[in-house]
């Protein structure tokens, strides 16, 4: 189990996750769902106050010195917005390298493993680029030297939050193509963050869905959308809009909006907005369990 | 009969680096009591247009040549008395990020009483009462009038900002990128209130979105600008299930859609032009598949031989081969 550092807001709690090597889990859920905060603990970039997380065999949590150093160089950050991502003032070529520079790699090598990270990625040679300013670089062309940066390090294990929100529909399919064949061409285990079930489908495939720091619903992905199980899960999938004018307009189902979080309610967390609930629901809290094989779901009805 | 008609629209922006030509040739209709999605990707000259109709556009832009003919009058040139007569009474607008339309120190309530007294001529009573109305209208507990923007949640704001933009009874609501940073839930039901609202008032809506699945669940008609430029337009379904220009088959292809299985996502490869220096010939050029030699010296008119689905591309009597070749990703990959 995962719990938040601050001890009020208990934003994760409840997770329970395994990746393989060379699988892509979806962390699926609104706003304030516990997904970022997830991915951080999953980083050590936030301390959990219980819990253990195994990279490798390894328990991650009490890592402190080179032990953590070496863990933070297998596992990487991909962050949501590459304008954020970068320091405007730095090059390319200097943003590329930081993450082998603060790794303390040898500087005869840098060259060689950025210009490995940038064919990774699609990106004309170092030599194009090196000394550009990101506001230079298209948002498409930023968000892949984001990638690039994650790379450099030859991680085994990734998580990307969000990785493609920021950017225009048209570059967005190159990026998470990229991604796809980053992934099978590295064997990476990664973790995707989105709050678009369409995009996770498209890089996951399993996803776990997440409503107020709890995983409500962990299978498939393929198996999520076309036959969701948890209330939550069921009015997500209706939720997502598609391209074509033939689709349903029916109300969803799901009862108004999520509450706070440092004060959710008795019982199954969802159950003030459940269309299904009923009285247990308020007095007990439902088990994350199987409900089919390699699918698990937390709710009293299933 | 139109309530507004955009005739080749164009309007430039002075920078430092010399003229922008943001919008350059719009040209479309809204039906009264329509919704017309405004889509396109950034930096394509939604927002431009938007405020332009508006009458707040920016301080170095400048309205080129065009029309705006709004109920039979034309809105260019129009001087700022008569714009501020028109606005929020004729036609509101619903600026990119709500917390834009919603002043952060004063309470939300204020600010729609506000909106009525000074705008609307109501006596404090009346517009007490109103304030309740429009609340109750977008599904906002009336209670919630005394709280400050901040302790809304996103999707609160927004339906407050719709509140206030449906304050005077316009005939035109223009909804910049009303649900582009809410989640799928919210999203949805703000689009469903919207909706409800547009129907229920009989009104017009321009929805400027990049979003065409949001286009496909709320809009009657689509508009699609490139690069300043309006390049398709018609019915939502004749546009989103045969298009007939390139651009508009190309963002198809790079959109996922939940009810396909499977369908490998296509980028259009490279990057729209730059507005500074907008290349001669079809601004698509570079981009398309289908580019022929005069693509690239001469640019394509709006065809308007159907005037219920307006398209301009050199090749838009082929469209239906180009619609086939365009569902290949190989052709989208190799140009
Ligand atoms: N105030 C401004 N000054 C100079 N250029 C601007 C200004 N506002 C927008 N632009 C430019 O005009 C073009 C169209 O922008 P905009 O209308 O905001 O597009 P969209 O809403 O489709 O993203 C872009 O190239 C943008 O950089
Ligand atoms: S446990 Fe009860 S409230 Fe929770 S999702 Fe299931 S039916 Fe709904
Ligand atoms: S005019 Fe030519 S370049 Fe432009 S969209 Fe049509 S085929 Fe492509
Ligand atoms: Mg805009």
């Amino acid at each position: 189990m995962l719990a938040g550092r601050h001890p009020v807001l208990h934003a994760v709690d409840g997770v329970d996750l395994t990746i393989r090597k060379g699988e892509t889990v979806g962390l699926l859920g609104e706003s304030g769902c516990g997904k970022t905060t997830t991915g951080r603990l999953i980083l050590r970039l936030e301390e959990p106050t219980t819990g253990t997380i195994r990279f490798d065999g390894t328990d991650i949590v009490g890592l402190k010195g080179p032990a953590l150093r070496a863990f933070r160089r297998r596992a990487q950050l991909v962050f949501q917005n590459p304008f954020d991502a970068l320091n405007p003032r730095f090059t390319i070529l200097r943003a590329l390298a930081e993450p082998l520079v603060n790794a303390g790699i040898d500087r005869a090598e840098h060259r060689a493993r950025i210009e490995r990270a940038l064919s990774r990625v699609h990106l004309p040679g170092l030599d194009r680029i090196a000394e550009r300013f990101p506001h230079q670089l298209s948002g498409g062309q930023l968000q892949r030297i984001v990638l690039a940066r994650a790379l450099v390090l030859e991680p085994e294990f990734l998580v990307a939050d969000e990785p493609v929100s920021m950017l225009d529909v048209s570059v967005r399919a190159g990026v998470l193509n990229v991604m796809r064949e980053v992934r099978d061409a590295m064997g990476l285990a990664a973790v995707y963050i989105s709050h678009d079930l369409a995009l996770v489908r498209y890089v996951c495939e399993r996803t776990l869905v997440m409503y107020l720091g709890r995983v409500v619903e962990d299978g498939p992905t393929e198996a999520v959308v076309r036959d969701p199980q948890h209330p939550y899960s069921r009015a997500l999938v209706k939720a997502v809009p598609v391209p074509h004018v033939d689709q349903s307009h029916d109300p969803l189902p799901i009862i108004g909006s999520v509450p706070d979080a440092r004060d959710p309610p008795s019982g199954c967390r969802f159950r003030d907005r459940c269309p299904s609930a009923v009285a247990r629901c308020a007095e007990e809290s439902p088990a994350l369990r199987e409900i089919a094989p390699g699918r698990r779901a937390a709710c009293h009805l299933i | 009969m139109s309530l507004l008609a955009i005739q080749d629209l164009e309007i430039t922006y002075r920078t430092q680096r010399g003229i922008c030509r943001a919008v350059d040739g719009a040209t479309f209709e809204v039906p009264a009591g329509a919704v017309v999605g405004l889509v396109g990707e950034s930096g394509c000259g939604k927002t431009t247009v938007a405020r332009a109709i508006t009458g707040v556009l920016a301080r170095n832009a400048e309205i080129a040549a065009g029309r705006m003919i709004f109920a039979g009058r034309d809105l260019v040139g129009l001087d700022r008395r008569a714009y501020n007569d028109l606005r929020w009474r004729d036609i509101a607008f619903i600026p990119q990020s709500a917390m834009n339309s919603l002043d952060p120190v004063y309470r939300v309530g204020t600010q729609i009483a506000e909106v009525l007294t000074i705008r609307g001529g109501f006596d404090r009573a009346r517009a007490g009462r109103r304030a309740v109305e429009l609340f109750e209208m977008v599904g906002l507990n009336p209670q919630r009038l005394s709280d400050y923007p901040h302790q809304f949640s996103g999707g609160m704001r927004q339906r407050a900002a719709i509140a206030l933009a449906l304050a005077l009874n316009p005939k035109l609501v223009i909804a910049d990128e009303p649900v582009t940073a809410l989640d799928v839930i919210v999203q949805r039901q703000v689009l469903d209130t919207i909706r409800d609202l547009q129907r229920r008032l009989g009104i017009s809506v321009i929805l400027v979105t990049h979003d065409i699945s949001v286009v496909a669940y709320v809009c009657d008609y689509v508009v699609v600008m490139y690069a300043g430029q309006v390049v398709e337009a018609g019915a939502t379904d004749a546009v989103l299930s045969r298009p007939r220009h390139p651009y508009t088959m190309g963002l198809y292809n790079a959109f996922p859609d939940l009810q396909r299985s499977g369908d490998l996502l296509v980028p259009i490869e490279g990057s729209p032009p730059d507005l500074f220096e907008p290349p001669e010939g079809c601004r698509f050029a570079p981009r398309c598949p289908f580019v022929l030699d005069r693509c690239q010296t001469a640019s394509p008119p709006l065809d308007r031989t159907d005037t219920r689905h307006l398209s301009a591309c050199w090749r838009t009597a082929e469209a239906s081969e180009l619609r086939n070749r365009a569902r290949e990703a190989s052709t989208w990959l190799h140009s």
